[in-house]
């Protein structure tokens, strides 16, 4: 396992060498690597998938004009995480602008695994979209990145402690939306 | 209703951009490579010529104090002619005014003159009027002392 870490860190190195030096197909690799991550930040945070898209290559192309600045695999990560975030940010604000999300048109279906309610995890990405900007950003970076509150308060450029009770509200904030939303469902069909 | 972490995980699962994500990113890296290397390549064009405000304006612009003196200068010019003007005004109205004077006091003297001359071309007149009258009353006289 700790070698194919390895081995896989390697790749990466040499990757981001080749693409410093103008490897087209070595920064196709880079994409390729990160795409998943970027596109779903941007993707949970927006909850539409063409903005996340248009997001997630803008990302890719500000990479491709300051790749000299990445320093290592791990700097690169965070790097893309601190843009993607700060980019979500930006663009969920002018989406704001433009119109207010409605949360019927927010997420799309889920593919649950064969153990967990598709309901509920689709209730659980309205409840999210609902969630103010920097609690969206804090419970995406715990849940889908899984990284601890002193990973988070980097990337956010946040207070540690902030990072600790943004979370244990949002936790709070979705179980509150997640029970009016069963509520609301109930009166509907009896 | 509760959920876990574990839930919450499963609904924020990574997930993937769909075919043909990379080569979308790709195109629109290369495209934006080719334009830069044409914004690079490009003579950088000459800046327009910009439209002259006049001179006034372009001194303006560039010495603003020396242009705040200047309008300084022209207000203090006005003030001082503005001032001189009114009191060039004053002294010609005040002149024409004495001659009016002057000039009604000469038609006044003129008139006693006129005045004195008359009342002594009647005064002559009856002078003479008078010595008629004495001289026609005297023989008179004389038959009536001779009378009594």
């Amino acid at each position: 396992m700790e070698q194919t870490a390895a081995f896989e860190d390697d790749r990466l190195k040499q990757a981001l060498t080749l693409s410093l030096n103008g490897d087209a197909e070595a920064f196709a690799d880079l994409v390729r690597e990160h795409q998943g991550m970027v596109f779903s930040i941007a993707y949970h945070y927006l909850q539409d998938r063409s903005l996340a898209e248009d997001l997630a290559q803008e990302v890719f192309l500000e990479l491709f004009q300051s790749i000299e600045r990445i320093q290592s695999p791990a700097h690169l990560t965070y790097w893309l995480r601190k843009v993607t975030a700060n980019r979500c940010i930006d663009q969920g604000r002018k989406k704001s602008r433009r119109r207010e999300m409605a949360l019927e048109e927010a997420p799309e279906p889920v593919t649950a695994s064969a153990h967990t309610d598709p309901m509920l995890l689709d209730k659980l990405q309205q409840s999210l979209a609902t969630l103010p900007e920097k609690q969206r950003l804090v419970v995406i970076m715990r849940f889908q990145e899984g990284l601890g509150p002193a990973e988070i308060a980097e990337v956010l450029e946040m207070p540690v402690n902030t990072v600790k009770s943004t979370l244990h509200r949002s936790l709070a904030d979705l179980r509150k939306g997640l029970t009016r939303k069963i509520r609301e469902v109930r009166y509907a069909f009896f | 209703m509760h959920f876990s972490e574990d839930d919450l995980r499963e609904a924020l699962k990574r997930k993937d951009p769909g075919e043909g994500f990379t080569q979308r990113t790709l195109i629109r890296v290369n495209q934006a490579r080719v334009n830069q290397a044409q914004s690079e390549s490009k003579p950088v064009p000459a800046m327009p010529e910009k439209k002259s405000n006049g001179f006034f304006m372009s001194w303006l612009t560039h010495r603003p104090a020396w242009a705040m003196a200047v309008v300084g200068m022209l207000l203090l010019a006005f003030g001082i002619g503005g001032y001189q003007y009114s009191e060039y005004r004053h002294a010609e109205e005040m002149r024409i005014a004495r001659a009016n004077q002057q000039q009604l006091q000469q038609e006044a003297e003129r008139a006693r003159d006129q005045a004195i001359m008359a009342l002594e071309i009647a005064r002559a007149k009856m002078n003479h009027v008078l010595q008629h009258a004495q001289l026609q009353a005297e023989p008179n006289n004389k038959i009536r002392r001779e009378r009594l």
